[in-house]
């Protein structure tokens, strides 16, 4: 590998100011995806400043609602019990994510900030309106999740912020999701994936939240699929449509892994079994 | 830029000097000379690089060398037992024909010791998981998850 150097700040506010000292510099977590970009020179960083280092981006509290430290590992997620069970559809993604070894080190920060199609963390945490928190030296801002991504790689986080929270509202109590997940072996980047919320009120569907992975250039939240589900009784038509839908919206491509075709496919099909395995 | 910093390595306190850009598997084995934990896909994908650090099985390949600091670092060569005498895990490899090329045995038993470590009695779909993350290309699966079985079973005969 290239030479660079390595930096653990120990604070937040030194992690800002390094990073507006040293041009090239990019700002690394678990570095499971990171180093394999540097090792492959897609990216050729002059130093990587580490946020491994800094305390308060480590914890997972939960209180009511929940706030997970951008420094989480996905293993932390997964072994967290008030966080499972308050939100299973989050630690059932988080099971998904590669091997033990990526789990242990991989963090839920670094899964969304990498800005891949296929980031297993992503579609949980939009079904479950999640927002994340953006620090920059001057200010701090809170926005949607779904409006955090802009496309393969990309993400609204300037170069100056650091994401530094999640954060979940409490969970409601008549919601219920799912996730499904589509590799060749489980430990498989998604071939495609998605997660259902569900929020059923005598028998018509008072609230759906529906996104899609590796479908689209973004972990894709398929608002009109929701908006078509929303006010209504389930019925097997409906499903239908919302297939339909579905299929329609999503832009999947062709790669090494499947055909678009393939993942269009899969998505129809996922948007049955989510809501079937949701309303049994 | 050289950094020297300390950490924990098969039981002893050891201080090396990294450059920045080293991978814990740099410095296992070019700066440690233990070769015992194998460098294949050098991305995450085989396994054949797994250590445990602080109790959890990870891939020394994708682990920046300075962040090893103040760790507690265990490699193949940690299970050495005395009079040169295999551990549980190895032995039941060997029992087991779980080994044929051996390259993805070391990070194999690593990720079974974390495994056992943290669980004792696990499930076979346990075991299976917690082995997905390495992969052998020769041998199959079947003898190394009964290898596995095994030590399992003569854990659970201790207790």
């Amino acid at each position: 590998m290239r030479r660079f150097d390595y930096l653990r700040p120990k604070t937040l506010k030194e992690a800002l100011q390094l990073k507006k000292t040293i041009a090239g510099a990019r700002y690394i977590s678990g570095g499971t995806d990171l180093i394999v970009q540097i090792k492959n020179r897609e990216l050729q960083p002059t130093a990587l400043i580490s946020l491994r280092s800094i305390p308060e981006l480590a914890p997972i509290e939960v209180n009511g609602g929940a706030r997970i430290g951008a420094l989480a590992t996905i293993s932390d997620i997964i072994q967290h019990q008030e966080l499972g069970h308050n939100y299973p559809v989050l630690v059932e993604a988080a099971r998904s994510l590669g091997s033990v070894q990526i789990r242990n080190v991989a963090s839920i920060g670094g899964n969304l900030c990498n800005c891949s199609p296929s980031a297993d963390m992503a579609l949980p945490l939009l079904v479950l309106e999640a927002k994340v928190r953006l620090q920059s030296a001057k200010a701090s801002r809170e926005i949607p999740l779904s409006e955090f991504f802009r496309g393969p790689g990309e993400s609204c986080l300037a170069s100056n912020e650091i994401l530094t929270d999640i954060l979940l509202d409490p969970p409601r109590q008549k919601a219920k999701a799912a996730f499904l997940k589509k590799g060749r072996v489980k430990m498989d980047l998604a071939v495609a994936s998605l997660a259902v919320l569900l929020e059923m009120e005598e028998g018509r569907c008072r609230k759906a939240r529906i996104a899609a992975g590796s479908v689209a250039p973004i972990p894709l939240r398929l608002f009109k699929v929701e908006a078509l589900l929303e006010g209504n009784a389930i019925s097997k038509d409906l499903v239908s449509k919302a297939q339909q839908l579905a299929r329609d919206i999503v832009s999947p491509i062709t790669d090494v892994r499947a055909t678009e075709e393939y993942r269009r496919q899969i998505i129809c099909v996922y948007v049955k079994r989510g809501l079937e395995k949701i309303l049994g | 830029m050289k950094t020297e910093i300390s950490f924990i390595l098969n039981g002893s306190e050891v201080k090396v000097t990294v450059d920045g850009h080293l991978r814990l598997i740099d410095v296992l084995r070019d700066t440690m000379s233990l070769t015992g934990t194998k460098e294949a896909c050098g991305e995450g994908e085989c396994g054949a690089c797994t250590v445990i650090v602080d109790g959890r099985a990870v891939n020394s390949c994708l682990y920046p060398a300075l962040e090893i600091e103040g760790k507690n670092v265990t490699t193949i060569e940690g299970l050495r037992m005395p009079e040169h005498k295999l551990s549980k895990i190895q032995q039941a490899f060997v029992d087991h024909g779980a080994i044929q090329c051996g390259f993805c045995t070391p990070g194999m038993i690593m990720s079974a010791k974390a495994l056992l470590d943290s669980n004792p009695n696990p499930s076979d779909e346990e075991i299976r998981d917690a082995l997905q993350g390495n992969l052998c290309r020769c041998t199959g699966y079947v003898q190394i998850v009964e290898a596995v079985k095994r030590v399992a079973k003569q854990l659970k005969g201790k207790r």
